[in-house]
């Protein structure tokens, strides 16, 4: 595509294209500027879809569950897109991507689009180059968009702010209450499903997340949710539950928002300061200073930061071209 | 800008059901630095190309043990000329006679890897190809 014009890539997006989609969600996940000129484009017109994260340690049944809810809101005759979040393993930088496996009924319903995206290890968490992502699928005409992201650390507070509802799936062999408090898988999901009911001690484990929802949730908490995705028990239930969801007007929209503008911005900061960092000639001198012990490394960063504002690198490059 | 990486789909056409050599290709390039889908056992040629247009991938890899390579990449070629992604690299590998390797080479196909084929000199044929 040479000198592609982003109104052109949005018009073709919006005219169903899946070949344009999937290249400017390539182009999204390389941080291209044009991709986030066509998201410019396109996001006025989003807003209706159905978002739906899902999110819980590996192994969990995910995937299982993805394909079950897909499948359900397929067989209504709903439009569907899928987000698979991968880890890229940080050492070679490669990613074996194999949800698409387990969306085995998925994969049959007619339209769908499933993606799978490695993570990339953007500081921001999956914010970036997701957000876009749905975007496009919307603009595609999908109507309920499911994201699956890896479940450790603290990437998941990003799914929340780009989903309507969170899922977060347990299983009883995750391990003690501690190891959840600290994972803070508990602290954002909307829905709890308490996956492979079949292992032993599963009702102990339940009765141990419903302890720990019931002292930290200021509101009445939700049920956590019995299944065994693998055999399709409790996931009526679970779709009663994402119906509901869905039917209520979107809540909490605001804060949400400014969670997620701030998890942007950090990211743009963050990229700028590596720039800095790697170019930046003064920064060796001042790396010499802190290791003569001259200045000390707080103010070290703090002047660091100064040089980037002073500079007005971000003002005059990126605005000027946002205008 | 972030680095840009080569995806591989690789893909297991028809009726074949051994996956051992397709999985095991896949977690080399992985291990190479790129971004690899498998696509799961007894696809059919639409399938594969609907993968391989909505993940965008740069290269597909279709792993035939069945003796059925000849018929499959003739359709698989066709149907990329149809939907008009011909830009992506197709490579064949598994069980496949060399006397075979110059027909797939005429319809278009990148790249041929019998069983044997060290996987470094796979790599480096994927990654030669997806610099032109």
């Amino acid at each position: 595509m040479a000198f592609p014009d982003p109104k052109e890539l949005a018009e073709r997006i919006i005219s169903g294209d899946e070949k344009v989609a999937s290249k400017v969600i390539s182009m999204l996940e390389n941080g291209e500027d044009i991709a986030f000129e066509v998201i410019s484009e396109i996001y006025p017109g989003t807003g209706g879809a159905f978002r739906i994260g899902v999110t819980g340690p590996p192994g969990a049944g995910k995937s299982t569950i993805i394909d079950r809810i897909a499948t359900f809101y397929g067989r209504g005759g709903k439009k569907i897109g899928v987000i698979a979040i991968d880890p890229t393993s940080i050492k070679s930088k490669g990613a074996f991507f194999g949800d698409r496996l387990r969306l085995k009924n998925a994969e049959k319903i007619d339209g769908i689009f499933i993606r799978s995206m490695a993570h990339r290890g953007f500081s921001g968490g999956i914010s970036k180059a997701a957000l876009g992502a749905e975007c496009v699928l919307e603009a595609l005409g999908k109507e309920i968009i499911i994201v699956e992201s890896v479940g450790v650390g603290q990437t998941e507070l990003s799914i929340s702010f780009i989903s309507d509802i969170v899922i977060t799936v347990l299983t009883p062999d995750f391990g003690d209450e501690i190891q959840l408090m600290k994972a803070g898988l508990l602290d954002i999901g909307d829905v709890i499903v308490m996956n492979k009911m079949d292992l032993m001690n599963a009702e102990d484990k339940v009765k141990d997340v419903e302890g720990y929802l019931k002292s930290i949730r200021r509101e009445q908490p939700l049920p956590v949710i019995r299944t065994i995705a693998r055999t399709g028990e409790g996931i009526e239930r679970l779709f009663e539950v994402i119906e509901e969801c869905r039917g209520k007007k979107k809540e909490g929209g605001r804060e949400k928002l400014r969670s997620l503008i701030f998890a942007l911005a950090k990211e743009e900061l963050s990229h700028e300061i590596e720039r800095i960092m790697e170019r930046d000639s003064r920064i060796d001198e001042l790396l010499q200073r802190v290791e003569k012990r001259k200045i000390d490394p707080y103010s070290m960063a703090r002047s660091v930061v100064q040089l980037l504002l002073e500079d007005g690198k971000m003002e005059e490059e990126r605005w000027r071209r946002r205008e | 800008m972030e680095e840009k990486r080569i995806k591989v789909l690789i893909a297991k056409p028809g009726l074949d059901g051994h996956d051992r050599g397709a999985k095991v290709i896949a977690l080399a390039l992985k291990e190479a630095g790129m971004e690899v889908i498998y696509s799961g056992l007894h696809k059919t040629v639409d399938q594969i190309v609907n993968m391989a247009i909505q993940e965008d991938v740069d290269v597909i890899g279709l792993s035939i043990m069945s003796g059925a390579h000849i018929p499959i990449t003739k359709k698989l070629m066709e149907k990329l000329k149809d939907m008009g992604i011909q830009d992506k690299k197709v490579f064949v590998g598994g069980v496949i006679p060399s006397k075979d390797i110059p027909k797939l080479k005429e319809m278009g196909v990148e790249g041929v890897f019998p069983g044997g084929t060290p996987i470094e000199e796979a790599i480096a044929a994927i990654k030669a190809s997806v610099k032109k």
